[in-house]
Formats: C-alpha cells, sequence, structure tokens
C-alpha cells in the first residue's frame, strides 16, 4: 500500500514510511473497533449469520420446501424446534435457508449501488461543473421516489424475482452513494495530495481512483454497512407483498406472508423469521456504527 | 433572497420534469402494445383504437410526451384498466387517509423522539444515553410489518382490545378512529422515531456546545431555560429538515404498514394497483408521490430560507 493516507501525505514523499503507518493505522483502527462491545457483538452475529447462510445445507434438519401433511402447523416441539408451517414444512430448516436469499440480496443491492453509484459521485465531484449538475438533477429526481415506491414500479415493469428485487433495491440505495461519493470527492479534490498528483501528471482517471477514491473509502464503508440491513428489510417486504422471491422458495419475507393468515392458529410461524431479520439487521446496524467511530478521522 | 428562491424553483421544476419523463418512459418499457397496456387485455379494438386516439400513440413519442404531461399538469391521469373510474379521483380519494395515518405516526415519532432525544444529548454517555440510542438502533433494525403483526398478536389475538384492520373515518366516529389507527401509527412511527432520536440528540449536542449558549449560562440562567428557551430553538431546525427528507421513507411505510393492517389507503392502491396489472394507476400512483417528495422538500426549504437568516445566505452555496 502506497496510497496517500488521510493525513494528507503525498506518496511521493514518503513511500518507505506508508506501507508501515497504514498497517499501524489498520490496527489503531481495530482496536478502536475492539473496545466497543456491542458493535464486536454485531460483527460476531453477522459473521455467524455468514456461515448460516453458507451452511445451510448441513445446518438445516429438515428440506425447506419438503411438505409434509402429516405435521400441519404444528407447535414447536423437539423435532421441529420453531414448529411447522401450513403445509408441514419446518420453520427452523426455512429460516435457515431463508439467511441465504436475505443475505445475498442484501449484500448484492448494495454492491449495486455502490457500483453505479461511486463513478457517477466521483465524476460528479471531481469536474463539477455541467456534468455535476446534470448529474445531481437526475439524483434528486431519482431520490424523489420513495425506496418501496421505486422497487415496486420497477418490479411491475420486469417482473417479480428474487434477482429484479435485488436489482429494484440496489437501484434504489444508488442516490445515497452518488450524493456521498460526490460530497466527499468535492472536498478531497482540494486536497494537496491531490493536487500533487495533479502537478506531477496524473491523468483524472488515475487521480479520481488511485487517489481521491482510497481517501474516502472509509465513509463509504460505514455506509455500506447500514444500508445493507435496509436492503435485507427492503427484500424481505418485497417478498412479503409477493414482489419478491416466489413461493415454494424459502425467504423471510414470504414465510411471514403466510404466517400473517395464521396469526390465530399458528403464531410462531410469524416469531422466527421477523425475529431473525431484526437480529440480523440490528447486528450490521452495530457493526456499522462501530465501524463509523473506528474510523472517524476527526478522532486521530 | 429572490436569487434563492427563483434557484430553488428552477432546480425544483427540473426534478419534476425529469420525475415525468420516467414515469412516462417507465408505462412504455412495459413490454407490448402500449395502447394494450393502457387499455387491459379484455379491450376490443374500438376500445384501442380509442386509446390511440387519446394518447395520440399513433404520434412521435415527443408529442406523446408533451401531451400526456399536459393532461398530467391539467389533472387528467387517464383513468384506471379495471374500474374505469379516473385516476386522479381514486388518488384523491385514498390519499387523505394516508395523509391522515402519516399525521398520526409523525406526532407519535416526535412525542417518543424529541424528548428522549434531548435527553440523551444533555445526559451524554449516561446509561439513558446507551439506552436511547440502543432504542434507536433497534427501531431502524425493526422490520415494521412485522413489528405489525407482533402488535396484532398481542393486542388483538391474545388481548382482544384493538381492532386488527379496517378504517373508520374520523368525522364518523372519532372514537372508532382512534382505535383502528395506534397501531398502523405507531408502526409507521417507529422507524421515523428512530431517525429524529439520533438527529435530536447529535443536534441538540452540537448547539450545546455553542458559544451563545455559554453565555447564556454564564448570565446566570437555569439550565431549564438555556436549554428550552435557548437552545431547542436551533437544535430542532435540522430536525425539521429530516422531517421533509423523511416523507420518502413514510410513503414506503405506509404502503406495507396499510398493507398490515388493511387501511384502505394510497398505499394499499398502489399494491393493488401492481397485482391487477392496472398500469395507469401505478402510473399516476408513483407521479403523485414524486412530485409531492419534490414539492414538500421546496416547501420546507423556502419556509426556513425564511425563518432562519443564516441559511437565507447560505443556501445560495447549497446543491438543491
Amino acid at each position: 500500500m502506497v496510497e496517500p493516507t488521510p493525513h494528507g501525505v503525498p506518496p511521493v514523499n514518503a513511500p518507505e514510511d506508508a506501507p508501515e503507518t497504514s498497517a499501524q493505522r489498520l490496527r489503531k483502527r481495530l482496536r478502536r473497533f475492539a473496545r466497543r462491545p456491542m458493535a464486536v457483538f454485531g460483527a460476531i452475529v453477522v459473521v455467524t449469520f455468514v456461515l448460516i447462510a453458507l451452511g445451510a445445507p448441513w445446518i438445516a434438519p429438515y428440506n425447506p420446501i419438503q411438505t409434509d401433511w402429516s405435521a400441519i402447523r404444528k407447535a414447536p416441539s423437539s423435532a421441529h424446534l420453531f414448529g411447522t408451517d401450513e403445509l408441514g414444512r419446518d420453520t427452523y430448516s426455512r429460516v435457515i435457508w431463508g439467511t441465504r436469499i436475505s443475505m445475498q440480496a442484501g449484500v448484492l443491492s448494495v454492491l449495486i449501488a455502490i457500483a453505479i453509484g461511486i463513478p457517477l459521485g466521483l465524476v460528479s465531484g471531481y469536474y463539477r461543473g455541467v456534468l455535476d449538475q446534470l448529474i445531481m438533477r437526475i439524483t434528486d429526481a431519482w431520490l424523489a421516489f420513495p425506496f418501496l415506491i421505486l422497487a415496486i414500479g420497477l418490479i411491475t415493469i420486469l417482473g417479480p424475482s428474487l434477482i429484479n428485487a435485488t436489482l429494484a433495491i440496489g437501484l434504489g440505495v444508488t442516490p445515497t452513494f452518488i450524493r456521498l461519493t460526490r460530497g466527499l470527492a468535492l472536498s478531497t479534490r482540494e486536497e494537496d495530495y491531490v493536487q500533487g498528483a495533479r502537478a506531477i501528471g496524473a491523468g483524472d482517471g488515475r487521480i479520481m481512483f488511485r487517489y481521491v477514491l482510497p481517501n474516502i473509502f472509509s465513509p463509504i464503508l460505514v455506509q455500506a454497512t447500514v444500508s445493507i440491513p435496509t436492503a435485507i428489510i427492503a427484500e424481505a417486504i418485497l417478498s412479503f407483498l409477493g414482489l419478491g422471491v416466489q413461493p415454494p422458495q424459502p425467504s423471510w419475507g414470504t414465510m411471514l406472508n403466510s404466517a400473517q393468515q395464521f396469526l390465530q392458529q399458528a403464531p410462531w410461524m410469524a416469531w422466527w423469521p421477523g425475529a431473525a431479520i431484526f437480529v440480523l439487521a440490528l447486528a450490521f446496524n452495530l457493526a456499522g456504527d462501530g465501524l463509523r467511530d473506528a474510523l472517524d478521522p476527526k478522532d486521530y | 433572497m429572490l436569487e434563492f428562491f427563483i434557484r430553488r424553483l428552477f432546480v425544483s421544476s427540473i426534478t419534476l420534469f425529469l420525475i415525468s419523463l420516467v414515469v412516462f418512459t417507465g408505462l412504455r418499457l412495459i413490454p407490448g402494445d402500449p395502447a394494450r397496456t393502457l387499455a387491459g387485455e379484455d379491450a376490443d379494438e374500438s376500445g384501442l383504437a380509442e386509446i390511440r386516439a387519446r394518447y395520440g400513440l399513433d404520434q412521435p413519442i415527443y408529442v406523446q410526451y408533451v401531451r400526456w404531461a399536459a393532461l398530467a399538469v391539467r389533472g387528467d391521469l387517464g383513468e384506471s384498466i379495471r374500474t374505469r373510474i379516473p385516476v386522479a379521483q381514486t388518488v384523491l380519494q385514498k390519499l387523505p387517509i394516508t395523509i391522515q395515518l402519516s399525521g398520526y405516526a409523525i406526532l407519535v415519532a416526535m412525542v417518543i423522539a424529541i424528548p428522549s432525544g434531548i435527553f440523551s444529548a444533555l445526559r451524554r454517555n449516561s446509561v439513558w444515553d446507551y439506552l436511547v440510542n440502543g432504542l434507536s438502533l433497534s427501531g431502524l433494525s425493526i422490520p415494521n410489518f412485522w413489528l405489525g403483526i407482533l402488535l396484532i398478536l398481542l393486542f388483538s389475538v391474545r388481548l382482544g382490545w384493538l381492532p386488527a384492520s379496517g378504517f373508520v373515518s374520523l368525522f364518523e366516529h372519532p372514537l372508532e378512529n382512534l382505535a383502528h389507527m395506534v397501531m398502523p401509527a405507531f408502526v409507521l412511527g417507529t422507524g421515523l422515531a428512530a431517525v429524529l432520536m439520533r438527529q435530536t440528540r447529535n443536534s441538540m449536542i452540537e448547539v450545546m456546545s455553542a458559544d451563545y449558549i455559554r453565555t447564556a449560562y454564564s448570565k446566570g440562567l437555569a439550565r431549564r431555560t438555556v436549554v428550552l428557551r435557548h437552545a431547542l430553538r436551533n437544535g430542532l431546525i435540522p430536525v425539521v429538515t429530516i422531517l421533509g427528507l423523511q416523507l420518502g421513507t413514510l410513503m414506503s411505510g405506509a404502503v406495507i404498514t396499510e398493507q398490515i393492517f388493511v387501511v384502505p389507503g394510497f398505499g394499499r392502491l398502489i399494491v393493488e394497483a401492481v397485482f391487477t396489472r392496472d398500469y395507469p394507476l401505478v402510473q399516476g400512483v408513483i407521479l403523485v408521490t414524486a412530485s409531492a417528495y419534490v414539492l414538500v422538500n421546496l416547501l420546507v426549504d423556502l419556509s426556513y430560507s425564511l425563518l432562519n437568516p443564516r441559511i437565507r445566505v447560505q443556501g445560495r452555496t447549497g446543491d438543491g
């Protein structure tokens, strides 16, 4: 790593020190993160959910889409830890498999938003002028569509499926990343090390991606961490409405949809998928909060 | 000042123009004949011809856009494929219900968020502060439709205190109306409360460290007076902005809340419209929602450029 540091040290002046500094910095940040028990707890829970998602075939005791007519809407028991649903499917296994869909939708949609938002924001903040105005006006219009309504509109055109829901959520989150990146790029482009890079003849593309981007990476990472829970909840909402994952696929949203019809007879059907969304979203938010504090350059 | 007004109006009209372009093209991105899309699957040839004539679908695309926009500006959003009722009429009928629900939700959110935000700012890093922070994070993380389901389980299924669904007009049965709205309003208000709580806390912390607060203290004023009369006034300005920006979140929340509690409002309308492939209705609802967002935020901006002289000057450098 010979990227310039947030302190504004140009790499041309300190090529030997840079790798050490960034390693030290990372260690310092990790320590700061580790000092916050709730943030660490959040991170551990997130990692646990990732492991559950990856290990679903081995962890889940039953096939999540296997119906069993002899075990319809059975209350939680030792055979079915979380009970069974209206088709006799094991709720525990479905919650476990649902982790995959939620993680996938949450992470992929934020990656889509980053892939579109960062380049647009960089270009907008770096070049300013007419291009900036144009991108900003489009972003304004984009933001005027409420997140869920934009997603619903897109799914009306694209048709309901997990991939389309992920895409729609990603596009819904994108303007946040455009605005954030643009604001950061605007202030960073005036920094000495960017001016220095320009002086030694670096091209615009090189400056944007080698000098500006690494220095604005921290706030973007924090935004990504807190956008994932929003995306996970959005996927659950779309699936709940029948606009995302289609049955019989085990998604937490579709599970809650069928649970809503049996609140009187089988309330357990509603407890677990919702609790899973809540815990995962809370864990991401806790980790994101800790990350925000650990990466805040103002506290150096 | 005038320049700021004109600039802001100009920016908003560009935004509205872009919104209308998106909504207009959206309908045309649906595969198939747009006349068929607008008229519905069961329309016959004469129906299709009528639609083509009405929307000028045989004309070049920019002429079509101008015609559509001219009609929309005059409040003609076409008619529903299913019911043949004008979209504008349906929207006007459903919108008050959602506005009412949102009003209750904003009230719930402010009652929870502002006192607890101020409290945790004043007792920074205390147990109370952590508790409020934890509550706010939970409010952000809890899926509101699950919260709604849990409330129904407790208050309707288990205790039988509140109706699980439906809507009663405020003017016919005020008490019944409240009984029906209390759970939806709480569900819709939770997310907003979480955001407002954080915002109130942060902006109060910032304001409390300002010079003029120190001056007020050094004059010997009581803490109570300083907080309520000096700090709060400035501390709540960003909170009002957030409220404007959260309008979209509120609309998204209304979609799902109305679905859970079967409230026949705007949010339920859009979901129904999507499922019945009632494209003109979907188009109309989305256009109205996005335009409302732009107009409300324009009003918020303009109103406190009038209230706060500092923003009046700074507003010129804002990116709109």
